[in-house]
């Protein structure tokens, strides 16, 4: 039986696991982008504030230039920022949905004709010894 | 009709609502499941609409305006906070725990980890959380209705607290996703409606913002002689009157007052002199009827100097000054001196002032043009690291640590995380969340412009520590009496909403816990489904009496601190438990309870502790440095807690579950690939 035939149900482990790589690693790299934006600007505006207080009180219509940036300007930010990670991240999925190429890229390579049953359980012994 | 009826009018129309669309829906709902988590019929819109409604607390529509009047822009991280946290909980956390399959963190728990122990342990901390966040809440019911009916503060709580645990236990939570959805609606009317008129009458946001930059160096003033009554010791930290630094003060007591302490505003730092003897004197009146038991018995007009505690060492019950009737009290700043230098900060002198405390409830007549006591300068006002952030000395430090106990907090308070599992799939999810910090997002806008415009209008609410009212005592302020206590009415029932829905919330995440995790899993495994909607009602109505106790011991604090703190507690417990156990394999039981408990309990303890010194019940002589860590412990408590179970559970490596990889593949895989599945089968 070939793997592309196989229904998602009777994927084996190995499968489990290359399918979960290739899911996890690019919807983390996503988060992780994001992530980095937003804390960049929210850990940096009070080293700002802190380094550079004549630059951060100056007056922008009748605010502070800090005071705008925060109260008001940071919501609209932060909106674009979801707005960007929702539509990158339904996009990922739906490449997932295809997740037999998936398997195949994830493995490098054509995947090997094989039955379900001859792959063994000793799949998860690099990251840490299992119990059965 | 009597104009002061108008605001309860409008009360009891929201309430009368509420309870109305909850008996509506509650007709709606048949099985258990329903009553749990209302389906999973909800559109993107109506979820977002719900959860931001049950997010929109006292503490967003009193506690920030409030924050933000007493410290300016320090309090602006608040809601930046609140609003988008949201984004780390999309970043990380929503897809994958709605896809899961779970419907609360303690069933996460077990899921994840094939632990039912560990459910026990998860249980816990939505109880800690769940009180943390409904303390503040009563409050705002005391509060609200004390400024609007004159009711002693403990009858709002036990009125609100009644209305809304039957509302709970009769409804369930079918009927609470219409009614916080509606919420959150009313709020937002609420909140925006009424500033756009006051703006119209008293100036813009930049406008108010404006008169504080122009004056740098000023401090409110009363418009108008004002007599305010002031709390006895047991509302300390409310007690306190701390004389402007800004100019001389002046203030009669007309029916007497017994000092219980006389002190520097600024807590001396080690090695400054204590406040020189000229700071604080008395005036008497010309025929005084009772002695005064200090130094000189005095002769009417004649000046006395009040014995001065050097630090904070409070007088002694024999030492208490007890003043006669129509005494004034004049205080004068001074310059604070080290070893007869004086000490300086940023080039220039630092001035403080007196502060006294009083031992019992007492009246106070400030005259007009009288510099508001309790009330920061202009420039500290508008600028950062101002009375907020800067109390300990450490304002870097306090402002990170708040930062990250908001955003991390908020991506791991039960009671709104409950809410995904709602949405149908976790496109859907993360789809919600976006819709939530649009909705949140706008609303957060409007309580700063509140504050800015309650420092320019009703400066009075300094003096007492009340700035907590100031969305109810601003719009009264009008000289139009009816359309101010109209635009109060529209405050006072979005005060309501924001506490009716957060308390319904977490009592709902409460009860459910209670009764779906400790009754149902855990003491009658075997109990029908009738049996467990009756332990939810029981436990609702347990947990709702236990809150009604809590909010009349909370009175003195501020709204949005306390609410700062269950955020605190939920970053430290849930959100490391929810980050990793979504995204590291590793991760295992021994070592995410590990983790979740050193974080969340130290955390707990610290700020318990930190609640007690403020409250006086503890003395205890710790470092600025512990005192800003422990009233804002996330800055440590979330790595900590990360660390921990990073390292038990590479101790524990064998304790990995055997099928991780698919567990993995169903937090993270579309649902259409077949490999989710629900917790809870229907």
């Amino acid at each position: 039986m070939r793997m592309s035939s196989k229904d998602i149900g009777q994927l084996s482990e190995q499968d489990h696991i290359r399918l979960a790589n290739s899911i996890m690693r690019r919807q983390a790299g996503l988060s992780l982008r994001v992530a980095a934006i937003f804390l960049f600007l929210l850990l940096g505006l009070p080293l700002f504030n802190y380094l550079y207080p004549e630059a951060a009180n100056t007056p922008v219509l009748g605010f502070t230039a800090t005071w705008l940036m925060l109260g008001v300007l940071f919501f609209p930010v932060t909106w674009l920022l979801s707005a960007y990670f929702v539509k990158t991240s339904d996009r990922i999925e739906e490449d997932c949905m295809d997740w037999r190429s998936q398997l195949g890229r994830e493995a490098g390579e054509p995947i090997e004709p094989q039955g379900v049953d001859d792959i063994k359980p000793a799949f998860i012994s690099n990251e840490a010894e299992v119990k059965e | 009709m009597n104009a002061s009826l108008i605001p309860l009018a409008f009360v009891i129309l929201i309430i009368v609502t509420t309870i109305g669309l909850g008996i509506y829906a509650t007709r709606m709902s048949h099985t258990a499941s329903d009553f749990f988590v209302a389906g999973r019929s909800v559109s993107v819109f109506w979820n977002a609409s719900a959860i931001s409604g049950e997010y929109l607390s006292a503490a967003s529509f009193m506690g920030i305006a409030g924050l933000l009047m007493k410290n300016g822009y320090d309090a602006l991280w608040y809601p930046v906070g609140y609003a988008t946290g949201y984004l780390f909980l999309l970043l990380f956390i929503a897809g994958p725990l709605r896809r899961f399959g779970a419907y609360t963190i303690p069933d996460f728990a077990e899921g994840r980890f094939d632990s039912p122990a560990f459910r026990k342990i998860a249980v816990i901390f939505v109880l800690f959380i769940g009180f943390f966040y409904t303390m503040p809440q009563m409050k705002a019911a005391g509060v609200t209705m004390f400024t609007i009916m004159g009711w002693p503060y403990w009858v709002g709580i036990v009125v609100v607290g009644v209305v809304i645990t039957f509302n709970v236990a009769l409804g369930g939570m079918k009927g609470i996703t219409f009614v916080q959805a509606f919420q959150y609606w009313a709020k937002v009317f609420a909140i925006t409606a009424p500033v756009f008129i006051l703006m119209s009458v008293y100036g813009g946001y930049n406008g108010s913002l404006g008169a504080n930059l122009a004056l740098p160096k000023g401090t409110p003033t009363l418009a108008e002689s004002k007599t305010i009554q002031y709390k006895g010791a047991t509302g300390a930290p409310a007690n306190a009157l701390a004389f402007s630094p800004a100019g001389v003060s002046r203030v009669t007591f007309p029916q007497g007052a017994t000092l219980e302490k006389v002190s520097p505003a600024r807590k001396p730092m080690a090695g400054e002199d204590p406040m020189p003897a000229s700071a604080v004197g008395i005036l008497l009146p010309p025929n005084p009827k009772e002695s005064i038991p200090i130094g000189d018995p005095g002769i009417g007009g004649v000046i006395a100097r009040l014995p001065v505690s050097a630090d904070a060492t409070p007088l002694t019950t024999t030492t208490h000054v007890r003043l006669p009737a129509g005494t004034t009290l004049i205080a004068t700043p001074y310059i604070v001196t080290k070893a007869g230098q004086q000490v300086m900060k940023a080039g220039k002198p630092v001035k403080t002032a007196p502060k006294i405390e009083f031992l019992d409830p007492t009246p106070v007549l400030f005259p007009i043009g009288a510099l508001v006591p309790n009330a920061p300068a202009n420039r500290s006002w508008i600028q950062p690291f101002g009375t907020l952030t800067g109390k300990f000395g450490y304002p870097l430090l306090y402002t990170y640590s708040l930062i990250i106990a908001l955003v991390c907090g908020t991506a791991g308070l039960p009671h709104i995380l409950v809410r995904f599992y709602t949405n149908p799939d976790g496109r859907a999810a993360k789809r919600t969340t976006l819709w939530v910090m649009v909705l949140i997002g706008t609303f957060y806008l409007f309580p700063p412009i509140w504050g800015a415009l309650g420092r320019a209008v009703v400066p009075a609410l300094y003096a007492n520590s009340t700035t907590d009212s100031v969305v109810i005592k601003l719009p009264m302020a009008l000289s139009n009496k009816l359309l101010g206590q109209v635009l109060s009415g529209i405050t006072a029932a979005g005060a309501f909403a924001a506490f009716m829905s957060t308390f319904s919330g977490l009592l709902v995440s409460m009860s459910g816990a209670l009764a779906h995790d400790i009754y149902g899993r855990i003491l009658r495994p075997n109990s029908s489904q009738q049996e467990r909607l009756v332990a939810f009602k029981v436990a609702a109505v347990a947990f709702g009496a236990v809150s009604v106790g809590l909010g009349m011991l909370v009175e003195s604090f501020d709204i949005a601190m306390m609410v700062s703190w269950a955020f605190a507690i939920a970053a430290a417990s849930y959100f490391p438990l929810l980050l990793l156990g979504s995204w590291w394999r590793g991760l295992t039981k021994q070592g995410a309870a590990t983790g979740m408990l050193a974080g969340g309990l130290l955390s707990l303890g610290a700020i318990v502790t930190s609640m007690l010194i403020d409250k006086k019940v503890v003395a205890l002589d710790l470092s600025p440095l512990t005192r800003s860590l422990m009233e804002q412990p996330a800055i440590w408590g979330v790595p900590l807690a990360l660390i921990v179970m990073y390292v038990v559970s590479k101790l524990t490596a064998s304790h990995i579950p055997t099928d991780i990889h698919l567990k993995m593949l169903r937090l993270h895989a579309p649902e259409e690939l077949g490999l989710s599945k629900n917790y809870i089968e229907h």
